[in-house]
């Protein structure tokens, strides 16, 4: 089994890019891969707790709390998250904040590297 | 190269995809990227499709998002799940672009 | 693992979205990624500007002045100050216009000896088969 990374940036809300990396992440790791995920730019909202379920919004975090449960390693951009106002108390738990160079350490080990670029 | 790109808008700014090379390529269309596989603007194919080599794919989950089914889509493009995506990213692919 | 090669391809123009000022920060950040990585691990970046993204490469950006936010320009001279090679795509610079007097060549006032690379689009294509992984901004 290989280790995917995935490099995930689309907006929480809006261009469903998120759900699809969450899906491919359940996907990969239903395969027996390791997956790794980096949230970054407008997609660290995400990773913040407390997010109301509506219906007319993507809504990941169920899935994701149920992946980092899983094994996936999940990271968000910590500088990317303090300019939204979005602080280090207001993280899942199971989540990691880090700098940019965690994402590119990743690189290093990781079988393949899908970077899903921003808007 | 053997590389598995990923087009996710039907309408794009870059040219990107237009100049990208590589010995096995591979297009896999998801999000709004679906509608080049099943959209027949003035009755033609999306030029997409006329990439030379290339195999292509469509994320059956996103097509019926948008009303579609395996039904639509153009017989170059093979309808393919999320765990196949998977598969063709870990075992068929070495690198990726998502576009 | 060694030195691993990264190819940040940049096609978007500057400001209106965050992404081309991501592929810049994100290259720099390779700097200090040894603290997550093994002894003899490495991550060697090169920013390569393609299509329209060439528009970032435009010298005499005042993002700062107008708008109190670093330039474009300041991160691709921060990343030629770490001797991280930044590539322009010259078939895209006489598409748009742009001559090589119009861009951002050096950083020698930030004290980089590293200028940048005018390249044609078959050496982005080589470097493209070349790195082990591809992020397209």
């Amino acid at each position: 089994m290989g280790e995917l990374t995935l490099g995930v940036f689309p907006s929480l809300v809006g261009s469903m890019s998120l759900d699809f990396a969450f899906k491919l992440a359940e996907a990969g790791m239903a395969k027996g891969h390791k997956v790794n995920m980096w949230l970054s730019g407008n997609a660290v909202m995400m990773a913040k707790k407390g997010q109301k379920a509506f219906k007319d919004y993507s809504h990941n975090e169920k899935k994701m709390k149920e992946l980092i449960g899983k094994g996936m390693e999940i990271t968000v951009c910590e500088a990317c998250a303090e300019a939204r106002g979005y602080h280090k108390e207001d993280t899942p738990e199971g989540m990691k904040r880090a700098s940019m160079d965690w994402y590119l350490a990743k690189t290093v080990k990781t079988d393949r590297l899908l970077h899903i670029g921003g808007e | 190269m053997k590389l598995a790109v990923f087009l996710s808008d039907w309408r794009r700014t870059e040219d990107t995809f237009e100049r990208l090379k590589a010995d096995k390529l591979g297009v896999v269309l998801v999000g709004n990227g679906i509608y080049h596989a099943v959209v027949k603007e003035g009755g033609k194919d999306s030029p997409v499709l006329s990439k030379a080599g290339a195999s292509f794919y469509v994320l059956s989950d996103d097509l019926e998002t948008r009303g579609y089914t395996a039904a639509n889509v153009n017989s170059k493009v093979k309808v393919i799940g999320y765990g196949d995506i998977v598969d063709l990213i870990m075992n068929d692919y070495e690198k990726t672009a998502w576009l | 693992m060694g030195a691993v090669k990264l190819l940040f391809v940049v096609q978007r123009p500057p400001y209106k979205s965050e992404n081309p000022r991501l592929a810049l920060t994100h290259a720099i950040a390779s700097q200090t990624a040894e603290i997550y990585m093994d002894d003899g691990d490495s991550v060697v970046p090169t920013v390569v500007f393609v299509g329209d993204g060439v528009l970032n490469a435009v010298k005499n950006q005042n993002a700062m002045k107008v708008y109190g936010v670093t330039s474009t320009e300041n991160h691709i001279k921060s990343s030629l100050m770490i001797d991280m090679p930044v590539w322009v795509c010259k078939e895209d610079m006489a598409r748009l216009g742009l001559k090589e007097d119009q861009i951002i060549t050096d950083a020698e006032d930030m004290g980089a000896e590293l200028k940048t690379t005018f390249v044609s689009y078959a050496d982005i294509q080589k470097e493209m088969e070349a790195v082990k992984h591809l992020l397209f901004f």
